[in-house]
């Protein structure tokens, strides 16, 4: 089964994706060639962090490039030319402003370049304008739109999209979102359908479409577009998923350690290294072959996989030392050899996790998770998040569970809304009355209005597995040992045969949904390769499986991102998948964006 | 085929036949050639007639105002003007590239005008010498013109786009040259035009450029030149010499190519029977000819030799008579565009129907982009403008409709465009219909809707275009035009647009957004700001100096309860700002009681543990009745504090003060994280339910009391979780599998049961 899980996974997309990464850097590097001789590159750290995943460092040192953070301190460079590489945020304005002003007062003359990801906006301009530098700098674009993290994943890299939607209203991420798959069909083609469930994410869908209006994608010499369906789903209709604590491994990973940019920082010592008290960087993608293998699994499952392989190394080892080996079985051994950093690195990481899986604590949050999943108890819930609040647990895992708690039961009655309200500002302080403002807004803690229908949807897509077997899954509950992702299921759904079939379901969760043809399939009705597992139709001329989009407008989490992993490895399925999002997210995270202090 | 009169009308000139047919005959009346200055436009295009005043001439039935009258090539007239202009005589006129047309008068002043007889501003002058010397011959190009004036000074317009006179080199002649010619600056190597002047008595040219004068053909020519012109690509120049010969030399005189005189090349070819190169021929041939019936016969006899070839390409003569039906709508008497199929390649399609718009021939050019499959935007898009221009006392829903009509026949015609014409024609009401009906939304669009004042328009098709940007744009176009009031009506109206302002003000423009929530009665955001701007004393000290830092702080909050206090749904935030308020007091008067700062802004929680850590246990008390802190919250915050320091004493007589109302697992979990084993024993017999006991053992180590409060709780699942804690132990783990036999409990599977063991 093990060996099923990893030959899923063509590389039909990597290889454009990968295309994708090349023109982002050939593109910004273009931008400073522009710029001659030497010059200060100032990043905003947040696209410092994103732009890791496209160019190394050396790379932008060959092109004369001076690299520095932005912040409010005024840059030190013996460079006479400045450029400014930010994300269109106008709040990153301020410190470019404070940065000139600081040079003026200083006598210093430099020459500065502003360069906006993904575009400039009359917002950020307006800025500038009214700290009167607009005629002192030189503006540019460096359309970024989106980041490759993995060969089969995308970011758009909008940290805050959800809350931004939600609470304030701005919904530049969604234009960007329809922007970022407009440039993706330019490469791609246009994709013949469509199916979207959200607010969002069909406004998506309508901007996307004016999009393709106002500038075609020339599509008349594509006879089969590479991808055929473009999937797109809300945050908002799944926000139990990303509340429930991740158990596989690269999501383990994630709650724990906090995967940034495709890698982990941790102390050296966990990693066996001999530097006391250094942090140390380990890289987490697919070029690593054992993670590429066990990511996706069970955390129980991948524990039991490597201590299988570490014995069986020290099996070949005794014998290596004992018998006398033919050539070729010293070749294998030799070969076998090879694969020893990366067991060591995992067991490393692996034996790190369990001192977080193992607190009593831990296994707690657990259990209180999936009965609120099963929605069992609701005295029971309601008394152990009291009591996290009483202990004053950290503020992000109390809401963690509130939220989970709040959503699952379409809000708390009034009485104990106020209470557990009440409670958190006495406990946590009352600037924090703006965090609970901005979860009211965006629905995930509220007043209860009307009766949940949790349970409904929860028996209808069956989301609670029994006797899921986590090492021989044939379900994507295997990993939340026994929850199947909600949002995952919807899109199982969406693939095999469209919304038709779960239109009632779909009813009862927030936001319109969307079913749709595009372009010039838009009025050929024999084009329906979706419905049915119709895998002749699905191939692209040579043989290929065909692509489906899936879009998470408001984030994904790793363990989603292995379910869809696992559908794709099934017998039977049709499709390969590229996975999309506005950032990749786990519990924490999310609830962090909401998160807000008065005072702060 | 063979035909007398065809063969007839051929002359041989050198080793060429040649021949003129007459394309039309002239539909003009009462245009005396001799009489007139008269100019024509190459590529078949129209003639400007006008009564030479340089001639003195019998009037006769006619006005003795002068009149500029415009033809097509078949002299069917386009329009005309009455000539009233000052500045003397006429010395030259003719069309430039872009078929406008240009005369010079002798005090150098050039007027201009288009295809509709229409003069076109603003008049151009070719400086103060040609205006006091007086301008005495010109000679045109292309795109440009060159005067010589009464005292034999030249000066050059090179190019009408930028109309400024340069003054060419001092030719150092007294008397007026005898001809004059130019060689267009596309041709000479300098890239600057050369004025070729054929002087008397003198067999040379002098070749005049702006920096200096050259003497060419010298001991080529045999006396002084009466006319000259220069061919298209400038190589070539024919003349015409004082002895009555035609001489062609190349331009740079350097070598004559032809003189009339040469003996001719009588010998005819002999066409050699070769099918192939004869159809071939023919379909060449018919191109070439003017008459409709003579291209039929050609083609005809191509079409039937092209059966017998069998490696004819077979679409040549589709496509010519593709270009013959183009050429033969030109030609057409009406139309007068008697081009050459030469001409017609030359010129291009696509110039040839800008020619015909030009023309206001809207429809022929809608027709021939459509036969050869062009875009007809452009002709659409031009009538349209038209349209609009001609059209100021149709209404503006009529005028829509008929604009409607044809602006449909286009897939993505830009109705922006046709409406920025509209408005610059001042039909402001028109262009909004027109913009309505754009498909195209943002980019082009809400910029123009700005620029015409239909900011309420822009701002719903920005937010339809999902463009946040736009909405942006349209948001500060309002903010800057409209007064506060007004704009805050506009934009609280429209969702996005608020939200936008909101999100913008919020880190910009605080008084400013607190206005706006004044003004459309959202005091509880009014309440949100004032509480904000309460921590602004935090964070500079400077607002506190010299006055006590609660007091201003303290007010603010005050003044936020009140506003929330003011609708019925904020009650919560009321109270939380009135408590927030007390708070911030007594922990004033703590931090002034205890000389420690180290209260103001925690938490009430954090309040409490801080008085019990400090030994203040009256202070504890006395917040946590203020706030009404229930007795479950303050065991777990006592306990806790108490660990803390370790009080260990003073723990165990809190947990004999009364029951406490939650049980004893606050003491059990304070001493088990304080690792004080010990006193934990004290604590977890006291545990109600035996599977907390089983565990609370089991964290400390004790494997024997924990089976026995395991085996009380009979669960199987807690047996096998305890078993995997003590896996490492396997005394213990044997303890946990009797028991587990005895009760007769499955394997149960645990999450995370199996951990790694240390490899």
């Amino acid at each position: 089964m093990v060996e099923l899980l990893l030959q899923f996974r063509g590389k039909i997309a990597t290889a454009k994706l990968l295309i994708l990464r090349e023109q982002s850097q050939k593109e910004l590097i273009n931008i400073l060639k522009n710029i001659r001789g030497k010059k200060c590159l100032v990043i905003d750290p947040k696209l410092g962090d994103s732009l890791s995943l496209i160019i190394q460092t050396s790379l932008l040192k060959e092109h004369g490039v001076e690299l520095r953070h932005l912040s409010a301190d005024h840059i030190q460079t013996d460079c006479t030319k400045v450029v400014y590489l930010v994300q269109s945020q106008p709040n990153l304005m301020r410190h470019i402003c404070s940065n000139i002003h600081h040079d003026e007062s200083k006598g210093l003359q430099r020459e500065y370049h502003v360069y906006f990801v993904p575009r400039r906006t009359v917002v950020c301009e307006k800025v500038l304008e009214e700290e009167k530098l607009h005629n002192m700098v030189t503006i540019g674009e460096y359309p970024l739109y989106i980041v490759p993290m993995d060969e089969d994943v995308l970011s758009f890299e909008l940290d805050l999209a959800y809350k931004e939607c939600q609470v304030d209203g701005d919904t530049s991420s969604l234009w960007h979102i329809a922007k970022a798959i407009h440039k993706l069909e330019f490469s791609f083609g246009v994709i013949p359908n469509l199916r979207a469930k959200g607010k969002a994410s069909v406004r998506v869908a309508d901007i996307l479409n004016r999009m393709q209006a106002e500038e075609p994608v020339n599509s008349s010499d594509m006879v089969m577009p590479e991808i055929n369906t473009l999937i797109l789903l809300d945050r908002e209709v799944d926000m139990v998923t990303p509340l429930c604590s991740q158990l596989t491994y690269e999501g383990l990973l994630d709650e724990f350690l906090n995967i940034k940019n495709g890698s982990v920082e941790l102390d050296a010592s966990i990693m066996g290294l001999q530097q006391e008290g250094k942090k140390t960087k380990v890289p987490l993608n697919s070029t690593d072959k054992l993670f590429k293998e066990i990511r996706d699994l069970n955390f129980e499952v991948v524990v039991q996989i490597l201590r299988q392989k570490a014995t069986s190394m020290k099996q070949d080892y005794t014998e290596m030392t004992t018998t006398s080996q033919s050539v070729s079985e010293l070749k294998d051994f030799v070969k076998k050899l090879n694969s020893l950093p990366e067991i060591t690195r995992h067991i490393n990481l692996a034996q790190h996790l369990t001192t977080f899986t193992s607190k009593p604590s831990f296994l707690g949050q657990l259990d209180m998770e999936h009965t609120i999943v099963e929605s069992q108890s609701y005295d029971i819930c309601f008394d152990y998040i009291e009591e996290l609040i009483h202990k004053q647990e950290p503020l992000t895992t109390v809401l963690r569970l509130l939220i989970l708690f709040s959503v699952t039961n379409s809000g708390l009655p009034k009485k104990h809304f106020d209470y557990l309200r009440r409670e958190l500002l006495h406990s946590y302080g009352f600037e924090h009355i703006t965090t609970l403002n901005n979860l009211e807004k965006a629905g995930l803690f509220k007043k209860q209005e009307s009766r949940s229908n949790w349970l409904t949807i929860k028996r209808a897509l069956q989301l609670v597995v029994e006797d899921t077997d986590t090492a021989n899954p044939n379900d994507i509950s295997y990993v939340f040992s026994g929850y199947a992702p909600f949002s995952i299921r919807l899109i199982q759904h969406a693939i095999r045969s469209g919304w038709r079939p779960v239109e009632e379901i779909l009813k009862l969760l927030p936001g319109p949904h969307l079913e749709t043809k595009r372009g010039a399939f838009s009025n050929s009705p024999s084009f329906d390769s979706l419905s049915g597992v119709s895998t002749g139709i699905a191939k692209v001329p040579d043989g290929r499986r065909a692509l489906v989009l899936v879009v998470f407008v408001g984030g994904v989490t790793f363990a989603e991102i292995s379910a869809l992993r696992f559908l794709c490895s099934q017998e039977g399925m049709a499709y390969d998948l590229i996975i999309a999002t506005t950032k990749i997210v786990n519990g924490q995270t999310l609830v962090e964006t909401f998160m807000e202090k008065l005072g702060g | 085929m063979a035909n007398v009169s065809v063969a007839a009308e051929w002359q041989l000139l050198y080793n060429r036949y040649y021949r003129k047919p007459e394309l039309y005959p002239m539909r003009w009346k009462h245009v005396d050639l001799a009489r007139h200055k008269v100019a024509g436009a190459p590529f078949g295009g129209p003639v400007a007639v006008i009564r030479d005043d340089s001639k003195i001439v019998q009037l006769h039935a006619e006005s003795a105002l002068r009149k500029l009258r415009l033809f097509n090539s078949a002299g069917h007239p386009l329009a005309d003007a009455v000539w009233r202009h000052p500045g003397g005589r006429l010395i030259g006129m003719s069309w430039n590239d872009d078929l406008t047309l240009v005369c010079v008068v002798q005090d150098g002043t050039i007027y201009r005008y288009d295809l509709h007889a229409q003069l076109v501003e603003p008049n151009i002058s070719m400086g103060k010498e040609c205006f006091e010397q007086n301008v005495a011959d010109c000679a045109f190009w292309g795109n440009g013109v060159v005067c010589i004036t009464e005292q034999n000074q030249l000066f050059c317009i090179p190019d009408f786009r930028n109309p400024k006179p340069v003054p060419l080199a001092d030719p150092m002649i007294d008397e007026p040259p005898r001809c004059i010619a130019v060689i267009e600056p596309q041709y000479t190597m300098s890239g600057n035009v050369e004025v070729l002047l054929g002087v008397a008595d003198d067999p040379v040219v002098l070749v005049v450029e702006e920096d200096g004068v050259q003497r060419l053909g010298e001991g080529l020519l045999r006396g002084p030149l009466q006319k000259m012109v220069v061919s298209r690509d400038g190589k070539w120049l024919a003349s015409f010499t004082h002895d009555g010969r035609l001489l062609v030399t190349t331009s740079d005189l350097t070598g004559i190519i032809i003189e009339r005189e040469c003996e001719a090349d009588e010998n005819l070819r002999l066409i050699k029977p070769s099918l192939p190169e004869a159809v071939e021929a023919c379909v060449d041939a018919s191109g070439h000819e003017f008459d409709v019936s003579r291209q039929r016969t050609l083609l005809r006899a191509a079409s039937y030799g092209q059966a017998f070839c069998s490696n004819f390409q077979r679409d040549r003569i589709q496509e010519m008579c593709k270009i013959l039906r183009v050429l033969n709508a030109v030609r057409n008497p009406e139309i007068g565009i008697p081009l050459s199929i030469q001409q017609y390649k030359l010129l291009s399609p696509s110039v040839l129907i800008g020619r015909l718009i030009n023309a206001h021939r809207h429809l022929l050019a809608l027709r021939i982009s459509e036969y050869l499959g062009m875009n007809q935007e452009v002709v659409i898009m031009h009538w349209a403008c038209s349209k609009i221009t001609a059209s100021l006392s149709i209404p503006d829903a009529t005028l829509l409709d008929i604009l409607l009509d044809k602006l449909k026949l286009c897939k993505g015609i830009s109705y922006a465009a046709v409406a920025a014409h509209a408005d610059k024609n001042g039909r402001r009401k028109l262009a909004a219909m027109l913009v309505d009906h754009e498909p195209r939304s943002s980019k082009q669009v809400v910029p123009l809707l700005l620029s015409i004042g239909e900011e309420d328009t822009a701002l719903m098709k920005a937010t339809e275009s999902g463009d946040i940007d736009l909405v942006y744009l349209v948001l500060f176009h309002i903010w800057q035009k409209r007064q506060s009031l007004e704009f805050f009506g506009t934009i609280q109206a429209r969702p996005l647009a608020r939200d936008l302002f909101i999100t913008y003000a919020r880190c910009y423009k605080h008084e400013y957004l607190k206005d706006f929530f004044l003004s459309t009665g959202q005091l509880q955001d009014v309440a949100f700001l004032l509480w904000k701007e309460s921590w602004e004393f935090v964070k500079n000290p400077m607002a506190s100096k010299g006055s006590p830092l609660h007091g201003p702080r303290i007010k603010l909050i005050e003044k936020a309860q009140s506003l929330f206090a003011e609708t019925k749904e904020h009650v919560f935030e009321s109270k939380a700002a009135e408590e927030h308020a007390k708070l911030l007091r007594i922990q004033h008067e703590l931090e002034v009681t205890t000389k420690q700062a180290i209260f103001v802004d925690s938490s009430i929680s954090d309040t409490i543990r801080t008085c019990i850590v400090l030994g203040n246990h009256r202070a504890a008390m006395r917040v946590k009745t203020e706030f009404k802190v229930s007795e479950k919250r303050w065991y777990w915050l006592k306990v806790f504090a108490l660990a803390t320091i370790k009080d260990w004493v003073a723990l165990e007589k809190f947990s004999k003060e009364k029951r406490p109302p939650i049980g004893y697992r606050p003491f059990v979990e304070a001493c088990i994280e304080a690792d004080e084993k010990a006193e934990a024993i004290k604590y977890i017999p006291k545990l109600a339910d035996p599977r907390e006991r089983a565990e609370s053992y089991a964290r400390i180590g004790l494997v024997k009391e924990a089976a026995d409060a395991a085996s009380q709780a009979k669960d199987g699942e807690l047996l096998g979780r305890l078993k995997l804690t003590f896996a490492q132990n396997a005394a213990a783990s044997s303890i946990f599998d009797t028991l587990r036999d005895r009760l007769s409990f499955p394997d149960v599977k645990v999450p995370f049961a199996c951990l790694m063991s240390s490899e």
